[in-house]
């Protein structure tokens, strides 16, 4: 679940501190001043001192210049951050080539070594079942409480089981908890270490970590660069689940995100509509197949969930583009040669992004924030204006669980096919099994939708409004356009 | 009947992206014996930003101009006014 923190704050600020600097065109000459300016010696450290602030500060600075941290060899500690800004624009993009997210190890805690801990309720009893039954021996006897070695504990869990005042807890690591995909694994230090052949860049690890330790590979030097270049022609291609993260209407989104610096504006609602289209037939002619089911294939962490862990069910899953590349094929048409930038509340985007011939940026909601805020723009007192491609409330509901379901359901029993429907609501090691053996749960004819977050896009990892306000936005809005 | 507090919630842009977004919530947690005492407004910028080291979101409860605020700052702000004020 989304919920508000402060590391996602702090995130903000430092990214509306970079982009301030890139508007003013002192990125080379100010970055490393930054991780002073946003944690300063009079101010009280979040970590064990101010130096360790600034240190992972620096890191996220790294990462927000799209570099992987894991490829940071020893000499480089001592880099400033003005090489790594040189370096982001003599590489260009080849820079962000492998894993969306990257672990900042300054950051991770090694938090939790063994699952198992002995808290103070504890009796120290004569009966101790933990030191008896445990596999290992590795409970001792201290200052009258038991304590369990974690070096050699292997987390089986008996001790908890055994223990008659329950005073042996269970706590998980918040990223592997997270991980839907096992994905995310300790090193021999503790730190955590992303398995890429296995991660599929939901981003769960990222919004779960409580120290911030994972980041997201950011694109923002190439946005704010290209957005500042009145010469580079630049389209925002803004996700249905936008409605709701601003409080204010669309058509002052719209206005807002020209004046940030976007030549034009279209609405992946749009492509979402295509889709829809698209997906019903696909999904009516494979029924006539014989087939018995198909699932969706808009979110692109289900896409690469399937791709790396659940191959047997691939015939199942729609070819039908995403809306985010109808519309940016649609835009390449528009508009030749511009830059066509996706912005949205996903993490698994940028890799399908990365991968596709018609999109060439990505930038999330809190980034996207925090660029309006570094330019003074304020959202709710822009003019209404018109996106230069608009959308139906079919496309628009994409945004929340159900909503793609829904569209393809309608849409099949206009055309006489009565079609039933599924949702997968998030994606977790149960719902994992489910889908594997999808085809023999359901009923045959039935079109499955699948969103790695709970409650859709709206609950995505890039997203600013808790998401019961953004779907009661959306709601609000889309009745107000159905008369 | 005037209400005793009026809840004045930043929804310019610069307080909604850093935490702001929250405070949307505030109606859904006001306690049951507060909410006849309360009248929430969403307003568009109030300028408290502007200041030198301002620190968003704000929230204006009648004079008082509350700083990085939170739904939970809010509501022990109310509860501990309405005593003093009783």
């Amino acid at each position: 679940m989304n919920y508000i923190n402060n590391a996602s704050l702090l995130k903000r600020q430092l990214i509306v501190r970079f982009a301030r600097l890139m508007f003013a065109g002192k990125l080379k000459e100010r970055i490393d001043y930054l991780p002073m300016q946003q944690a300063p010696r009079d101010v009280a450290a979040v970590r064990c001192c101010v130096h360790h602030d600034r240190a992972v500060i620096r890191y996220r600075l790294i990462a927000l210049l799209g570099f992987a941290i894991e490829n940071e060899k020893p000499e480089d500690e001592a880099r400033s951050l003005a090489s790594y800004a040189e370096e982001a624009e003599t590489l260009g993009e080849s820079r962000l080539a492998g894993s969306v997210l990257t672990v900042i190890d300054e950051a991770c805690s090694a938090c939790i070594r063994a699952n198992y801990r002995v808290t103070n309720a504890c009796r120290g009893c004569v009966a101790r079942p933990c030191i008896m039954n445990c596999p290992k021996s590795c409970i001792s006897f201290e200052n009258g409480h038991a304590l369990i070695d974690e070096k050699v504990c292997i987390s089986c869990g008996i001790c908890a089981k055994v223990c008659p005042y329950h005073s042996i807890i269970y706590q998980p690591i918040p990223c592997e908890e997270a991980c839907p995909v096992d994905a995310i694994t300790q090193d021999e230090r503790g730190k955590e270490d992303i398995d890429a052949t296995k991660c599929i860049n939901c981003g769960k690890c990222l919004q779960a970590c409580p120290f911030g330790a994972i980041m997201e590979r950011s694109e923002i030097f190439e946005i704010l660069r290209a957005i500042t270049n009145p010469a580079e022609p630049t389209v925002a291609l803004i996700a249905p689940s936008i409605i709701g993260q601003f409080n204010t209407s669309l058509g002052k989104l719209v206005t807002a995100l020209r004046r940030l610096g976007f030549d034009h504006v279209a609405e992946v609602a749009w492509g979402a509509d295509l889709a829809a289209e698209k997906e019903t037939a696909e999904l009516i002619e494979r029924l006539e197949h014989g087939q018995t089911c198909m699932t969706s294939s808009c979110c692109p962490a289900y896409v690469e969930a399937v791709d790396k862990h659940l191959k047997t069910i691939k015939p199942l899953v729609s070819d039908t583009l995403s809306p985010m590349q109808y519309t940016g094929e649609w835009a390449g048409r528009q508009w030749p040669g511009a830059r066509r930038i996706f912005i949205g509340p996903c993490i698994a985007k940028r890799a399908e992004a990365r991968r596709s011939p018609h999109i060439e940026n990505t930038l999330t909601y809190e980034e996207l924030g925090s660029f309006f805020i570094a330019a003074g723009i304020d959202v709710t007192e822009c003019e209404e204006s018109k996106a230069d491609l608009e959308a139906s409330s079919v496309g628009r509901k994409f945004a929340v669980s159900g909503g793609v379901s829904a569209a393809i359901t309608r849409a099949a029993a206009a055309g006489g096919h009565a079609v039933t429907e599924k949702v997968i609501n998030g994606l977790d090691t149960k719902s994992l099994a489910t889908l594997k053996a999808i085809d023999k749960i359901v009923k045959p004819g039935t079109f499955i939708e699948v969103m790695s977050c709970e409650g859709g896009c709206i609950n995505g990892p890039g997203v600013i409004s808790n998401p019961v306000v953004a779907r009661r936005f959306l709601e609000k809005m889309l009745e107000e356009k159905q008369p | 009947m005037a209400k005793k507090f009026k809840i004045t919630i930043c929804s310019g842009t610069t307080c909604y992206v850093l935490g702001g977004a929250q405070l949307m919530m505030l109606a859904d947690s006001i306690p049951a014996e507060l909410k006849d005492q309360v009248e929430i407004v969403d307003s568009n910028c109030i300028k408290a930003c502007h200041f030198e080291n301002a620190q968003p979101p704000f929230v204006q409860i009648n004079d008082y101009l509350m700083s990085q605020a939170s739904v939970a700052k809010v509501v022990d702000y109310l509860r501990k006014h309405l005593q003093e004020q009783a």
